[in-house]
C-alpha cells in the first residue's frame, strides 16, 4: 500500500543524494584560525543535581581550580592554549551520563574528561569516549572493571577497591587489632565491590566476619539493622559506601548502643560525614583514602592554600583534590601534545592520539602524591592512608604501611 | 531469652517506623476517599514538611540568628533552656510546618487537581506527578542539593527498658503522638460536623452537594488535614534520623502508599493499621531475613494479602456497579 | 459508546491515499533517515543519541499503552519488562556466545525472541495471579512487582546479575550486530558540497538510531494491527465496561492475560535494545519513576493513540534532553556552556509545572486517539464522571472512612 509505495520512494532519494555528493577524504576537525590562543575544553562529568551532589560538586571546584591555574601558568600561555572547563550531571545515572559523554563528544574542541564518580556511570561513558578519541580520568571510580574493558584512552587516579579494600583490612587487624567486623554494603558498584574485597582480606587476616548487610543507599532507616548488629557484637562496622547514607548508619549505630566505630572508604572521607552523622556520633570512625593526607605533601599544602583563597569557608570533599590532580595531568599532556603537533592541531583527531599517549606516559607529582599509570590505565600509586575523626574535624591516624 | 529480646527490639523498631507510615498513609487515603485519586505529591508535602519543621527550628534556636536580631534573643534562650522551653519549642516547630504544609496542600489542590475533576482519572495522577517533580526541584533548589543534619532537641534519652531492650524517649513520642493524631482524626471525621460532610463528600459528591454541603470545602478539608500529619512525620523523620534531604519522600512515600493500600485505601483505621504492619514486617524481615531482600518482602506481602484478599486489610470487598 | 471500527487510530488508515499524503509521508521518512546523519556530519553527536533514546522511549510507550491504553489496565512496575529483557538478552546471550562463537555478529538478532520471549512470560506470571484486582489495586501490585524485579536483581540473584554492578560487560559478551564495525570502521567521508565541517560519519549512535526506528516501526504495525484485530475490539470492550463485555461473551481472562504478555513483550525488547545500545546495563536503569515517566508519555501523548506515544516520548525523553546538551556543548549562541548546570537544574521544575499545566489544559493528552477523545471528553462534566470510573475502576461508591 501506500506505506510500501513511500518507504521505496524515501530510499531512493536518500540512495541518489548519497552517491550524487560522492566521497572525499576524511577531513580534520575544526581548526581556529585566529590568531589568539586554541580554546581547548575539558569536560567535568559529575553528579550535580542527583545522586551524591556534595562530591560531584567538590569535583567540579578541584577541576576548576586546576584549570584557572593552568590558564596563569606560563607554560599554558606560551603553549599557545587556553582551557576551559565544560561541567555536566551525570545525576550519578548511567543514562543520563551516556547522554552527558555524547554532549562532551559533540563539542570539537573537548579533548578530556575529568570524571565520572560513580563506576556504574563511567563504564558505559567510556565507552563512548574511546570512540571519539577523548581521554578520560576518572577520580573516584573505583570498580576495577573500568580499566579492564582494553580501552586506551581511560585512565584513573584513585585506586580500585581491590587495592584500597585490603589496605583496610590490614589497617584493622595490625594496627587497630580489631577481630570482629559486620560488613554493609550500599547495594552500588563501589560500595558492593569495596565490601568484597575488604571482606576477603579481613578473614584472610584471621578476623571474623560476624554478619554482611546489604542496604541500600537511599536507605534512611537502619535502625532495624542496628539491632541486629548489636545482638553479634562486633569489634566495629565496615561499611561498604558514601557518605550520605554512610553517615546515617554511623548515627543510627552509635544511637542504637554499638560501642565499636564505623570504618569505610574514601566515599566516607567526607567533612558532610561529620556534619550528617553528628561530632559525637561520628567521633572515632574511620576512613581509608588513596594516597598521602594532601596536607602532609608540599604540593598539597599550595593545593589548600589556593583552595582556601577560591573557596572561602569550603573544606575540601572526598575527592576535589584527585579531581584536581586529574585535570592536571589532561592540562599537561595537551600542553605536551601542543609541543609536538602545534598548538591549533591538538583538538585534531592526531592531537587526540597524541595526548592520550601522554597520559599514558604521565610521571608527575600531585597534591595526592606521585601520578603514573599501569598498562590497564591505573594508577600506580597504591598507597592508602587511615584517617579518623576527632574533635569534628577527619585527622590522619596511619600513613601508607 | 536473647531471641525474645532480639524479637521485642525489632517490633520497637517496627512501630516506630510503623507511626511514620500511618502517618503519610492517611495523607494518601483521605484524598483517596474522597476523590478516588492517587495524590502522588504527598511524599513531597511530607518532605516539605521536615524542611519547614527545620526551618522554623534554626529560626527559634539559632544562636547566629540571635547574635544577629537581638530581638529573638530572650526567646531563643527561653526555647532552648530548659525542657518546658524545648517542648513550646517543638510545639511552634510543629504547628507552623502543619499550617505552611497543610495550606500547601489546599493550593495544590485549587490548581493542579481541582481542575481536573471531571477529567479522566489517569490524568489528576500524571499531574500529581507533575507537582512532585515540581516541589522535589524547588526544594533541591532553593535550599540545598544535599543532605542537611536535622537537630533532635528530645535527646536520646532512654525512656524505660524492657528486659534488655532500651526504649528512647524519642521512639516513644513518635509512637504516642502518632496514635493521638490518630485517634483525634478519626473522632473528627467520624463525630464531628466536618467529618460527615467529609464523609458525605466520599459516599456521593453529586448528592452531598445537593444535600447543602459544600463539597469544595470538604475536600479542601482532605488537603489539609493529610499534608499537616505528613508534616508531623516529616518533623519526626528528620529527629529520628538526623537528616534531610529534598529526594527524602519518594521512599516513605512510596512505603506509606503501600501501606494504605495494604490497609484497604479510603480506609481511615486500615491506613493505619496497614502503616503498623508494614513497619513491623520491614524491620523484622531486616532483623531476621535480609536487609537487602527487606523490600521485596514488604511488597510480598502486600501482594498476597491483596491476592487473597482484594480489598486489602481493612477495605470493604469491592462491589461491581452494573 | 458506539463501535467506531471505520475510525482507526492513525491518520494513515483513514480515507484515501492522496498524492499529498504519500508526499507528506515522504517527507517524514526522508526527515526520519536524515536528520541524524546531518546532525552527525556536524558533529552534534549528541542529537543522534538523544533520537535513539526516544525512539526507544516510543517502543515502551506503545507496549505500555497496550495494557493501559488498549486494555485499561493501570501498570505502574512496566519498567520491570524493560529490565528483564535486558538482563535475559545480555546473559543468554553471553552464554550462548561462549558456546558459539562464531554466532557473535547475530547474537543481538537471536536475542531478541529471548528477550520478548522472557518478558512476555514474566507478564504473564505476572497477569495471572491479580486477574481479579482492578484499578488502583492493580497499580500498586504491579509498582510492587516492578520494585521486586529490580531488588531482586541488585541482590545478585541466583548469581548470575552481578549485583549492583551490573554487566560492563553487556557490550562486550555480546559483539556489535552484524556490520556495525564495518560501518563505523569504513563510512567516513566529507561532503563538499554541506560545507567543509560537514563529515559523514555513522558510529553506534546512528547505527542504533536506525536499528530502534526499524523496531518502532514493526511496533506501530504490530500495534496497530492489534488494535483494529478482535482482541483489540475485546480490550476495548472490556475496558469501556467489563462486566457488559463478559456477558457478551468476551473472555476477560484471556483478554487480560494476552494484554499483559503482549505489552511486556515489547518492553523485553526495547531493555535488550537498551542493553546493547548502551553496552551496560544495571539496576539503577530500572527505578520506579522510570515506570512513572512511561506512563507520563502516553498519557500527555494521548492514550491508545500511536502519534501520541511519539509526541510524549520527544516532549518527555527528548526536549530535556536535547536543550541540555545544547547548552552543555556551547551550541546555543550566547549561553555560556557552563549555565548548562542551571538549565538541568531547571529543567524538573519546568517539566513538573508543564505537566500540571498539560493536564488542567488538556486532559486526555496531545493527540488521543478518536476512539479514546470520545470516551475521554464527553459532552458534559457528569458523563465524564461516570465514563471515567470505567477508565480504571476500583469503585468505592460506599463510603469508606
Amino acid at each position: 500500500m501506500s506505506t510500501k509505495r513511500m518507504l521505496a520512494a524515501a530510499s531512493l532519494l536518500v540512495a541518489v543524494a548519497m552517491i550524487s555528493t560522492g566521497c572525499g577524504g576524511s577531513s580534520s576537525g575544526s581548526s581556529s584560525t585566529s590568531s589568539g590562543p586554541t580554546e581547548v575544553k575539558i569536560g567535568i562529568g559529575a553528579p550535580l543535581t542527583a545522586g551524591a551532589t556534595a562530591l560531584g560538586q567538590g569535583m567540579v571546584r578541584g577541576a576548576e581550580l586546576a584549570i584557572e591555574q593552568a590558564n596563569a601558568s606560563s607554560t599554558v600561555t606560551a603553549a599557545g592554549l587556553k582551557f576551559t572547563p565544560v561541567s555536566g550531571d551525570d545525576q550519578g545515572d548511567p543514562k543520563t551520563g551516556v547522554t552527558v559523554a555524547n554532549t562532551f563528544a559533540s563539542d570539537p574542541a573537548l579533548v578530556g574528561v575529568m570524571g565520572h564518580l560513580n563506576s556504574g556511570v563511567s563504564i558505559p561513558a567510556s565507552k563512548v569516549y574511546a570512540d571519539k578519541k577523548i581521554v578520560m580520568i576518572s577520580p573516584a571510580s573505583t570498580n576495577p572493571a573500568l580499566t579492564q574493558q582494553g580501552l586506551s584512552n581511560v585512565f584513573r587516579v584513585c585506586t580500585t577497591d581491590a587495592v584500597q579494600g585490603p589496605a583496610a583490612a590490614d589497617f584493622a587487624t595490625k594496627l587497630l587489632g580489631f577481630k570482629s567486623v559486620y560488613v554493609v554494603d550500599d547495594s552500588t558498584p563501589y560500595g558492593e565491590g569495596l565490601a568484597k574485597a575488604f571482606a576477603d582480606q579481613f578473614t584472610a587476616n584471621g578476623g571474623k566476619v560476624v554478619g554482611t548487610a546489604k542496604t541500600s543507599d537511599k536507605d534512611s532507616d537502619f535502625n532495624a539493622l542496628v539491632t541486629k548488629m548489636k545482638s553479634t557484637n562486633p569489634d566495629f562496622i565496615y561499611y561498604g559506601g558514601v557518605y550520605n547514607a554512610g553517615a546515617l548508619l554511623a548515627k543510627q549505630a552509635k544511637d542504637g548502643g554499638i560501642k565499636g566505630p564505623l570504618m569505610g572508604g574514601d566515599g566516607l572521607y567526607d567533612p558532610q560525614f561529620i556534619a550528617l552523622a553528628g561530632a559525637a556520633e561520628a567521633e572515632g570512625d574511620f576512613a581509608t583514602s588513596v594516597g598521602l593526607p594532601i596536607d602532609k605533601l608540599p604540593a598539597g599544602q599550595d593545593f589548600l592554600t589556593a583552595y582556601n583563597k577560591k573557596y572561602p569557608g569550603q573544606a575540601p570533599a572526598a575527592y576535589d583534590a584527585y579531581s584536581y590532580d586529574a585535570a592536571n595531568v589532561i592540562i599537561a599532556a595537551v600542553v605536551e601534545a601542543a609541543k609536538s603537533v602545534g598548538a591549533d592541531k591538538v583538538v585534531s583527531p592526531a592531537g587526540r592520539d597524541e595526548i592520550i599517549k601522554d597520559v599514558a606516559a604521565t610521571n608527575m607529582v600531585g597534591v595526592t602524591g606521585p601520578i603514573a599509570f599501569d598498562k590497564n590505565g591505573d594508577t600506580t600509586n597504591k598507597a592508602i592512608t587511615l584517617y579518623t575523626v576527632s574533635g569534628g574535624k577527619w585527622i590522619t591516624k596511619a600513613l601508607p604501611q | 531469652m536473647q531471641l525474645a529480646n532480639l524479637i521485642l527490639a525489632q517490633l520497637i523498631n517496627g512501630i516506630t517506623l510503623g507511626s511514620l507510615y500511618a502517618l503519610i498513609a492517611l495523607g494518601y487515603t483521605l484524598v483517596y476517599g474522597i476523590l478516588l485519586m492517587i495524590n502522588f505529591a504527598h511524599s513531597e508535602l511530607f518532605m516539605s514538611g521536615a524542611f519547614v519543621g527545620l526551618g522554623v527550628m534554626t529560626l527559634l534556636t539559632s544562636s547566629s540568628i540571635a547574635q544577629k536580631f537581638p530581638v529573638l534573643a530572650p526567646a531563643q534562650a527561653f526555647f532552648t533552656g530548659s525542657n518546658v522551653g524545648v517542648f513550646f519549642m517543638l510545639m511552634i516547630v510543629f504547628l507552623v510546618s502543619m499550617l505552611v504544609v497543610g495550606i500547601m496542600g489546599v493550593i495544590i489542590e485549587r490548581f493542579a487537581y481541582r481542575p481536573l475533576r471531571h477529567a479522566p482519572r489517569l490524568a489528576p495522577l500524571i499531574s500529581a506527578v507533575g507537582v512532585s517533580l515540581f516541589l522535589q526541584n524547588a526544594v533541591l533548589l532553593w535550599v540545598s542539593a544535599q543532605q542537611i543534619p536535622f537537630p533532635n532537641p528530645i535527646g536520646n534519652g532512654i525512656a524505660f527498658t524492657i528486659g534488655t531492650v532500651d526504649v528512647s524517649v524519642l521512639k516513644v513520642i513518635i509512637f504516642v503522638t502518632a496514635i493521638v493524631l490518630l485517634v483525634a482524626l478519626d473522632t473528627f471525621i467520624s463525630h464531628s460536623r466536618f467529618g460527615k460532610a467529609m464523609r458525605a463528600t466520599s459516599q456521593d459528591r453529586e448528592a452531598a452537594g445537593l444535600m447543602g454541603i459544600d463539597i469544595n470545602f470538604s475536600i479542601m478539608l482532605a488537603f489539609f488535614i493529610g499534608p499537616a500529619l505528613g508534616a508531623v512525620a516529616g518533623i519526626f523523620n528528620g529527629m529520628y534520623y538526623g537528616s534531610i534531604v529534598f529526594n527524602m519522600g519518594f521512599l516513605p512515600g512510596l512505603k506509606a502508599f503501600t501501606a494504605a493500600v495494604l490497609g484497604g485505601i479510603g480506609n481511615l483505621r486500615g491506613a493505619m493499621l496497614g502503616g503498623f504492619v508494614l513497619g513491623i514486617a520491614e524491620s523484622l524481615a531486616s532483623g531476621f531475613i535480609s536487609t537487602g531482600y527487606k523490600d521485596v518482602i514488604a511488597f510480598a506481602i502486600l501482594i498476597l494479602v491483596l491476592i487473597f484478599r482484594p480489598g486489602g486489610l481493612l477495605g470493604e470487598s469491592v462491589v461491581e456497579k452494573v | 459508546m458506539a463501535e467506531s471500527k471505520a475510525k482507526t487510530n492513525t491518520k494513515a488508515g483513514t480515507g484515501r491515499v492522496t498524492p499529498i499524503k504519500i508526499a507528506l509521508y515522504t517527507l517524514l521518512a526522508l526527515a526520519l533517515i536524515i536528520t541524524p546523519l546531518i546532525f552527525e556530519g556536524y558533529g552534534w553527536l549528541f542529537v543522534p543519541h538523544i533520537m535513539a533514546l526516544i525512539g526507544l522511549y516510543v517502543m515502551l510507550a506503545l507496549g505500555l499503552n497496550i495494557v493501559v491504553g488498549f486494555a485499561g489496565l493501570l501498570d505502574l512496575g512496566y519498567v520491570a519488562f524493560y529490565a528483564i529483557g535486558a538482563y535475559a538478552g545480555v546473559i543468554v546471550g553471553a552464554w550462548a556466545f561462549k558456546g558459539a562463537p562464531a554466532l557473535g555478529p547475530y547474537i543481538y538478532f537471536l536475542m531478541i525472541p529471548v528477550a520478548a520471549a522472557a518478558a512476555a512470560l514474566t507478564g504473564l506470571a505476572l497477569g495471572t495471579p491479580v486477574l481479579r484486582l482492578r484499578g488502583d489495586y492493580l497499580a500498586i501490585v504491579t509498582l510492587g512487582f516492578g520494585e521486586i524485579v529490580r531488588i531482586v536483581i541488585t541482590n545478585n540473584a541466583f548469581g548470575i546479575t552481578n549485583g549492583a554492578a551490573g554487566l560492563p560487560a553487556a557490550g562486550q559478551f555480546i559483539p556489535k550486530p552484524f556490520g556495525l564495525d564495518w560501518l563505523i570502521n569504513n563510512v567516513y567521508f566529507n561532503i563538499p558540497a554541506l560545507g567543509k565541517n560537514f563529515i559523514f560519519t555513522i558510529d553506534g549512535n546512528v547505527y542504533w538510531y536506525y536499528m530502534i526506528v526499524l523496531l518502532c516501526l514493526l511496533t506501530i504495525f504490530v500495534v496497530r494491527r492489534l488494535d483494529q484485530s478482535r482482541l483489540g475490539r475485546s480490550w476495548a470492550a472490556m475496558r469501556e465496561d467489563e462486566v457488559a463485555a463478559s456477558s457478551v461473551g468476551v473472555s476477560i481472562t484471556a483478554a487480560k492475560l494476552w494484554a499483559f504478555s503482549l505489552g511486556a513483550l515489547w518492553g523485553g525488547i526495547a531493555g535488550l535494545t537498551f542493553a546493547n545500545f548502551q553496552q551496560f546495563v544495571s539496576p539503577e536503569s530500572f527505578t520506579f519513576m522510570e515506570s512513572v515517566f512511561i506512563v507520563c508519555t502516553i498519557v500527555i501523548g494521548g492514550m491508545g493513540s500511536i502519534p501520541g506515544a511519539i509526541v510524549g516520548a520527544i516532549i518527555i525523553q527528548g526536549i530535556p534532553a536535547f536543550i541540555q546538551g545544547m547548552a552543555a556543548a556551547g551550541k546555543i549562541p550566547g549561553v555560556d556552556p557552563s549555565t548548562a548546570t542551571v538549565i538541568a537544574n531547571y529543567r524538573f521544575l519546568v517539566f513538573g509545572l508543564f505537566v500540571v499545566i498539560m493536564m488542567a489544559w488538556r486532559p486526555q493528552g496531545l493527540i488521543p486517539s478518536k476512539r479514546r477523545a470520545a470516551e475521554l471528553k464527553p459532552d458534559t462534566a457528569e458523563m465524564g464522571d461516570e465514563e471515567s470510573e470505567t477508565l480504571y475502576d476500583a469503585q468505592h461508591d460506599s463510603g469508606q472512612f
